[in-house]
């Protein structure tokens, strides 16, 4: 693998049981992300994504196949090992329900590094600067339920930056967002991509928001079937369909 | 930890059911403590000072009919235990079952022998008196208004004592009474006459005769002290000549002493009630926050806090609110307890006061508890409490990040 890839999944294979029912989420899913990328994983619902970025996030474990971030394979880790090197190494932002409502906006941002052990004046310090270069810094004090959505997601986006880690996996960030709303959202994640030189890997079904993306990979029933590189846009068509 | 303090105050209200599940146990344990001991103190007291004293030292065992045996110290004996350090009074007493008469009426009565100048310490009838003087010297007598009743008796009436002693056979006397008193209890107006030594002694006919040598062990000031009085028992027997016996209270009074033993238990199982509802409630109130909170948790967890931030969050909150909890009840506890003592104890209401008055106890209650009390009771619900908020706190801590995410509230 190249110095530069952040991480790498192997043959990813994620079969769900329940109640004797088994759903195949993945079958072999081969993928390798590099520093500085911007790319988006799209695909119809139930095409799993979600799962793929939990199982390159460390949050669940495939049925078989490998993931390594940075070189280490995840399924050598303890769960509290995987935790650690979540805190550590890769940024989270989630679909909804992202920040914790007792703390303010900048506790929020300020948690991972709270969570990290980082001292009081410095993880401040820190969440502060990214905050203003979100433009946002004037919701510091706000606790989250007083913010729109999309200012809502704009902090966690933060929160998932703060840290510098190898990574951000966002899930659908834009889910609940109107498209307005969406669009700048993804900007912004894209400024940070090109100024701090963030690695961003998220998943949507919009198609809308593609043609930001600096690489595409399209995900149907399970498996990779097109990876574009390149700036978009992209024919809408041709992602909903699958290339 | 400012996330576990803000979430208390998020939830206020099911925050503020927790501190009490947490406040009132401590409060109403520490204060059944300060009765309990109240209770016990007033037992022991009246049934040392009314009676017997912390220990005795007997001629032998109770002869059959419940008198007891007539003996005499050995020359110099009782010096030597007057110089021991811890023993503070020592009297003689001189028990004589005894047939009262007065004009044609007569009735069983108990002739206590007794030292007038040191009587006041093992028996309150020197304080009781109603009516009249107490003894000053010999042929004299002191009764309960209750005999003085039966057989028509007053001050300065000539009162005939038959005493019958298995061992002593009979002797008989005549005394004056020169008081009556009022007594804690009918029983003890009806039956007990108060003569000096020298006069019980007269009616045996034996110089030095006594039945009891009544001593109190320094530094006991109630039941939970008895220990001391058991240990300096157990000197004594070793250090008297052989066939006398030692009392402690414990045998001396054994209702009392068994009333102690079962009170703290009972307090403890009837305020364990308490603590397993407090625990209950905690437990609740912290399942159903977990509950609640399952999609928060899942994030923070997927953010990567460890399994210890989580347990210590859930429990830090439960920690700081059965804590501030018991703290507070306990030190209201105590708070009651020394204002009660403060205001001259509590008067106990009417029918309790009866019961109370059965034992010999007065009606009222002087509340004691203790550091360790207070301490302990304010602990014990912390432990409660922790051992409540665990199983929230455990199923916090192992929540699979992606499940909880999901869950729907
Ligand atoms: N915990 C689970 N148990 C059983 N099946 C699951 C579970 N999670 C996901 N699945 C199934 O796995 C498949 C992939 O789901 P996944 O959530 O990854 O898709 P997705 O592309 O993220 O869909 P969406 O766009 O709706 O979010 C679906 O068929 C889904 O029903
Ligand atoms: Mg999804």
């Amino acid at each position: 693998m190249s110095p530069e890839t952040v991480l790498r999944a192997e043959k990813l294979v994620k079969v769900y049981r329940s109640d004797s029912v088994e759903t195949p989420a993945l079958r072999g899913v081969d993928l390798e992300i590099s520093r500085g990328e911007f790319t988006a994983v799209a695909g119809p619902s139930g095409s799993g994504k979600s799962t793929l970025l939990h199982l390159l996030g460390g949050l669940d474990r495939p049925t078989s196949g490998e993931v390594f971030l940075e070189g280490r394979a995840l399924s050598s880790l303890s769960s509290e090992e995987l935790a650690r090197l979540r805190l550590e190494r890769i940024g989270f932002v989630f679909q909804s329900y992202n920040l914790i409502p007792v703390l303010t906006v900048l506790e929020n941002v300020a948690f991972v590094l709270e969570l990290r052990g980082v001292p009081k004046k410095e993880r401040e310090r820190r969440a502060r600067e990214i905050l203003s270069e979100l433009g946002i810094e004037k919701y510091a004090d706000q606790f989250p339920h007083r913010l729109s959505g999309g200012e809502q997601q704009r902090v966690a986006v933060a929160r998932a930056v703060v840290g510098a880690p190898a990574i951000v996996l966002a899930d659908e960030p834009t889910a609940n967002l109107d498209g307005e709303n969406s669009r700048a959202l993804i900007d912004l994640m894209r400024r940070l991509n090109d100024s701090r030189e963030t690695t961003f890997l998220f998943a949507t079904h919009d198609s809308r928001l593609l043609d930001r993306a600096k690489r595409l990979l399209i995900l149907e029933d399970g498996r990779i079937t097109a990876d574009r590189a390149g700036e978009g846009p992209w024919d809408s068509v041709q992602v909903t369909q699958g290339a | 930890m400012r996330y576990a303090l803000r979430s208390l105050r998020r939830a206020r209200r099911r925050s503020l059911y927790t501190f009490l599940a947490a406040f009132y146990p401590a409060l109403i344990l520490v204060v059944m403590f300060g009765f309990v001991a109240g209770e016990l103190r007033g037992m022991f007291e009246s049934a040392t000072k009314l009676e017997t004293g912390h220990l005795q030292i007997r001629g032998g065992e109770e002869l059959p009919g419940g008198a007891l045996p007539i003996f005499s110290l050995p020359e110099g004996v009782l010096e030597e235990l007057g110089r021991r350090g811890d023993l503070k009074l020592l009297t003689l007493r001189l028990d004589l079952p005894a047939l009262a008469s007065a004009g044609s009426r007569s009735l069983g009565v108990v002739v206590q022998g007794v030292e007038p100048k040191r009587v006041s310490e093992i028996s309150p009838i020197p304080g009781l008196i109603s009516e009249g003087r107490y003894l000053a010297g010999p042929g004299e007598a002191v009764v309960g208004e209750e005999l003085a009743e039966l057989l028509d008796l007053r001050v300065g009436d000539t009162l005939v004592l038959l005493s019958a002693h298995p061992e002593a056979g009979m002797g008989a006397g005549a005394v004056r009474v020169v008081g009556i008193f009022r007594a804690p209890q009918a029983e003890m107006g009806r039956t007990v006459v108060q003569v000096p030594l020298e006069t019980a002694r007269r009616l045996v006919r034996r110089e030095n005769a006594i039945t009891s040598v009544v001593a109190f062990v320094r530094g006991v000031e109630g039941p939970w002290d008895a220990w001391r009085i058991s240990r300096t028992a157990k000197e004594l027997k070793e250090f008297l000549p052989e066939g006398l016996a030692v009392k402690g209270f414990q045998e001396l009074a054994p209702e009392v002493a068994v009333y102690m033993r079962i009170a703290r238990p009972v307090l403890a199982a009837f305020s364990g009630i308490f603590f397993v509802l407090g625990g209950l409630v905690v437990l609740n109130s912290f399942y159903l926050s977990f509950l609640e909170r399952t999609r928060e948790l899942g994030v923070i967890r997927a953010l990567g806090a460890s399994r210890r931030w989580l347990m210590g969050a859930v429990m830090g909150e439960a920690l700081f609110l059965a804590g501030s909890g018991a703290a507070l009840g306990a030190l209201l506890g105590a708070g009651v307890v020394a204002l009660v003592e403060h205001l001259g104890g509590l008067r106990m209401p009417g029918a309790y006061s009866e019961f109370l008055r059965a034992f010999g106890l007065e009606p009222i209650l002087h509340l004691r508890v203790t550091p360790w009390e207070v301490l302990g009771s304010a602990l014990a619900m912390i432990a409660v409490a922790a051992l409540s908020a665990w199983y929230p706190a455990r199923r916090a801590a192992r929540l699979d990040p992606v499940e909880a995410m999901r869950h729907v509230t």
